[in-house]
């Protein structure tokens, strides 16, 4: 037995035991035994995804063999140990965070339960994430999807959190149906239910077998991801959750949906056509749109998150498709360049997305409310909570030095290099996805904008926000070390970069961030790494004198190109956070000192002349966010109602009650439909049952001519 | 097809030259009356009467004009037998009464002078003339002068009002929001003594009972070109015609 192993069979054991030892402690303990029985956990799920990552080597294992079934084995592969390593970073984050987040449902719903089913979600998290047959794989993601639902339903006496709840556990199912009925197409004709069997098997299958295998994960897998149709039920069931389980659920759950596209669609079935690629980017594209669309008209603080999920995810597929369009044009360091970037952007998200939902749960917890036209003036009550707040706000904006703009700037820079594909529609597809992806960008800076502004600056605008206080110190150091994480990963993309690509390497094609990282630390004229006019250029500027004291290549992301255009595109966010730190420091160096002499006179805020300035008079989220709201109608569709009372005469109104109505885009243009068609078919097949016995007989005749019939054909 | 650009060519500038050059526009002020002397002591009399604001003062033969109360409603001119001396012009920007001197701004706001109206309560009149400032013949950027709309960037405090009861405390928060290289030029009659509005319980009397006012400018309301004299006095290109005495007849 290696250390993975005991790592994680320790981390299993510590579930269980986590579980049990819930049921016994006394209910205000609770808190505490779920966050260190999850932190040590998700610590020792991070261990043993560290060591296969840094140390290489795969763990697989045969538990045993059930019969008609076969073996159940878990395969702890460099993909399996960075998706691990992601969920365990969140939910190290979370259940530190539940410790202090969970004593306010002490007394109001069973935290007993709620200790229980967090720990089988996480341990089915990774479950999922380490098996490697059909069967288990499909009872992990069963495990999870309930646990999950009863998790977004625990508070089950809120208004519409019940709703939530069975909507997502009805979409989820019917993503799960897809998925199986998509692996017992890939079954049938493999030997085993092994995923590995099921690879052989999947080279054998014909273009339109593999279409439908392709479709029906792509969008399976989807529901569970947040893609544009299939994610009606996101953005009700996260907001619905407490906030340890949003967390998990925008940060781990929909990698889980990535982690099966990729899975499925990546390994064991690879998708290698244009088509295919073009209808994850497509989707991608879609998604990105109508995620932030709605997040910057959202003003539950939840709300708008749980939309930006969506955008997020969107970003990340839209990467994985041009990945596989590149691939199938032939350009495999493009195409590796996008799955470099769709994986940086997954883990980003994940980091950046669990810190704003506990942020947002923090919020939650001492302001009393989530709604942005509510809060406000957090900063000065909520100090560390806002700043943490905004360098997640910063880092989703994809605003530098943090971790969103690395990622987001290489998709987009990936995009825009679709010039290189000689097809002309493939290359207005990348053109159309790349400005609404800029596009996406733009409006996401626009929504957390007023994110920030509306929760934490200004005035507050109900009673609760002017009684909140400063979150636990056990509350505000998981949010901490999320926002070190985005940080670190947003300045040192150097390092990342090439260890993702040498961790997921049959993904992403060999020596991708080789080439996107040029070695000016350690190029010389000698060895030849790179051609001698870079190397004078950069040697000029200094560049070897980094090898001395900096490990690793360079600090600059920069694509080659050809002798006329030398540099494609390059950044360096090292150096970038470098020159921040040093214009920062010497602008209030100069400030401090030509003001040294000055005498300050401090006098009240302006506020064009008026007695007070009330909290009335400020800008609401709604305000806001409206021009999005007037330029994109088309989109929302409001239905708007008016309804004035005049009381003297006709031109004078006493009151006026607007009413605003909105239906998702994705509601409204496939749900509904769908969702009508069903009943329609159900209402003609109900004609069928009249109730005449004569009738049934005939349609047994009937059914038993047609079986007869249709082997007697085959 | 517009020909704006050659109408505009053809008519040349428009603007008027002042203060390089003295403005003789008809029309460009309804002038005031000015101290008079009577050839009885009733013609005086009849004149201090006849005026509905007590602007006109009879000392015996004499009469003195205090123009901070002078609402320009003419009885003086047109409806006595023996009417007030009358004169027509501008220039009309003083001290106020109980101050004895007034400085203007430091010499580097002369070029660029950034002004904050506040209308504390005035009828229009003076605002409107205020306005004019803007238009195309007064233009007064040409001449470096900017309206602005925050307090915090503005040299020159610009009241037109008697300072309601409402406006009272915005006034304040205003001047007290200004850098304090500030001055404060009060425009109009009401302005400066209340006008017509007078001491009230909702009205104080002119911007003096609230402010330290710097400059004045008499008027109701001031033609545009003395708010120009007044502006140009306060950034200290303009010297005050005359200068204030007793003879001005401050009763």
């Amino acid at each position: 037995m290696n250390s993975v192993a005991v790592a994680l069979a320790l981390f299993f054991a510590v579930c269980v035991t986590g579980i049990f030892a819930g049921a016994i402690v006394p209910e205000k303990r609770i808190p505490a035994t779920l966050a260190w029985a999850g932190s040590i956990a998700a610590g020792l799920a991070i261990w043993a995804a560290g060591t296969v990552l840094v140390f290489g080597g795969e763990f697989r294992h045969a538990l045993w063999t059930v019969p008609s079934i076969g073996t159940l084995t878990i395969l702890f592969d460099r993909l399996s140990a960075f998706f691990v390593l992601i969920a365990g970073v969140v939910i190290l984050a979370s259940s530190v965070f539940s410790a202090a987040y969970m004593k306010r449902f002490a007394g109001h719903y069973s935290l007993m339960a709620f200790n229980a089913w967090y720990l089988v979600l996480c341990a089915s998290i990774i479950w999922i994430l380490i098996e490697n047959d059909v069967f288990g794989f499909l009872l992990a993601w069963e495990a999870m999807s309930i646990s999950s639902y009863l998790l977004v339903n625990f508070e089950h006496r809120r208004s519409g959190t019940s709703q939530a709840g069975y909507l997502m556990l009805a979409m989820s199912e019917a993503g799960f149906l897809a998925v199986t009925v998509a692996l017992l197409i890939l079954g049938a004709g493999a030997e085993s239910w092994q995923f590995s069997d099921l690879k052989t098997a999947a080279i054998e299958l014909g273009p339109f077998v593999h279409w439908t295998v392709f479709l029906l994960t792509f969008f399976g897998f989807g529901v569970k991801a947040g893609l544009v149709p299939v994610n009606a039920w996101l953005p009700k069931a996260h907001p619905a959750a407490p906030a340890n389980v949003s967390a998990i659920l925008s940060g781990v759950i929909l990698n889980l949906g990535l982690y099966g596209i990729i899975r499925l669609d990546f390994q064991v079935a690879p998708v290698t056509t244009t088509g295919a690629g073009l209808v994850i980017l497509l989707t991608g594209t879609v998604s990105a749109l109508v995620g932030i669309l709605y997040a910057t008209t959202e003003t539950d603080l939840k709300g708008v998150l749980a939309h930006s999920s969506i955008e997020n995810i969107g970003i990340v597929t839209l990467g994985f498709g041009a990945s596989v369009v590149f691939a199938a044009a032939g350009y495999p360091l493009l195409s590796g360049m996008a799955m470099i970037a769709a994986f940086y952007q997954m883990l980003n998200h994940s980091i950046y997305k669990a810190l704003l939902f506990l942020g947002a749960g923090s919020v939650d917890e001492h302001a009393g409310t989530r709604d942005l036209d509510r809060l406000g003036g957090l900063a000065r009550l909520m100090p560390w909570t806002s700043g943490v707040f905004l360098i997640g706000a910063l880092a989703i904006s994809a605003l530098p030095p943090f971790n969103g703009f690395v990622s987001e700037w290489l998709t987009l820079q990936t995009l825009l290099r679709g010039v290189e594909i000689s097809s002309i529609p493939l290359r207005l597809a990348f053109a159309v996805c790349g400005a609404v992806l800029a596009l996406t960008a733009a409006l996401a800076v626009t929504c957390f904008v007023k994110t920030f502004a509306m929760a934490f600056l200004g005035l507050p605008r109900s009673e609760n926000a002017t009684r909140a206080v400063e979150a636990k110190g056990v509350a505000i150091a998981p949010m901490v070390l999320l926002a070190v994480l985005c940080l670190v990963l947003g300045v040192l993309p150097t390092f990342v970069m090439p260890a993702l690509n040498q961790d997921l390497q049959p993904l992403i094609s060999v020596g991708a961030a080789e080439s996107l990282i040029p070695p000016f630390f350690t190029a010389t004229s000698e060895n030849g790494q790179l051609p001698p006019a870079f190397l004078q250029d950069f040697h000029n500027l200094g560049a070897q004198s980094g090898e001395r004291f900096l490990p690793g290549r360079g600090l600059v992301v920069l694509l080659r190109g050809s002798e006329l255009n030398p540099v494609v595109f390059a950044m360096s966010p090292s150096y970038s956070f470098i020159a921040l730190v040093f214009l920062i420091v010497l602008v209030s160096i100069v400030i401090r000192r030509l003001t040294r002499q000055r005498n300050v006179v401090r006098r009240p805020l302006w506020a064009g002349g008026i007695p007070r300035l009330l909290p009335q008079m400020t800008y609401t989220a709604t305000g806001f966010s409206n021009p999005v709201r007037v330029v994109f109608q088309a989109v929302f569709r409001p239905n708007i109602s008016e309804d004035t009372r005049q009381t003297v005469a006709v031109h004078f109104r006493t009151a006026i009650h607007r009413q605003r109505e909105e239906t998702h885009v994705v509601d409204r243009v496939f749900l509904r439909p769908v969702g009508t068609a069903v009943r329609e078919i159900a209402a003609f097949l109900a004609g069928m049952h009249h109730g005449k016995l004569n009738a049934y007989v005939v349609y047994v005749l009937a059914f038993l001519l047609f079986v007869l019939f249709f082997y007697r054909a085959t | 097809m517009s020909f704006w650009f050659w109408h505009g060519l053809r008519k040349g500038i428009q603007s008027t030259r002042y203060p390089a050059r003295v403005e003789s526009t008809p029309g460009v002020s309804p002038g005031r009356p000015v101290n008079t002397d009577f050839s009885t002591d009733s013609a005086a009399q009849l004149a201090a009467e006849i005026c509905p604001t007590d602007a006109i003062v009879a000392h015996g033969k004499s009469t003195f004009v205090n123009h901070g109360k002078c609402v320009h409603c003419q009885l003086c001119r047109y409806s006595l037998q023996s009417p007030m001396d009358w004169e027509t012009g501008y220039e009309w920007s003083r001290i106020p009464a109980n101050q004895t001197e007034s400085s203007a701004l430091p010499s580097p706001f002369a070029k660029s002078m950034h002004i904050m109206v506040v209308d504390a309560g005035d009828c229009g009149a003076c605002l409107h003339e205020v306005k004019q400032l803007n238009n195309p013949l007064y233009n007064m950027h040409r001449l470096g002068l900017f309206l602005t709309a925050t307090p915090r960037t503005a040299d020159v405090l610009l009241v037109v009002g008697p300072v309601s009861e409402n406006m009272r405390g915005p006034l304040l928060k205003t001047w007290e929001a200004m850098p304090t290289s500030r001055k404060v030029l009060a425009v109009g009659t009401c302005a400066i003594s209340g006008g017509v509005f007078g001491k009230s319980f909702m009205c104080a009397c002119g911007v003096g009972t609230v402010l330290p006012v710097d400059f004045e400018v008499p008027g109701n309301p001031p033609p545009p070109l003395a708010i120009l004299h007044g502006l140009l006095v306060v950034a200290g290109r303009k010297s005050l015609k005359t200068p204030t005495s007793i003879s001005e007849g401050r009763a």
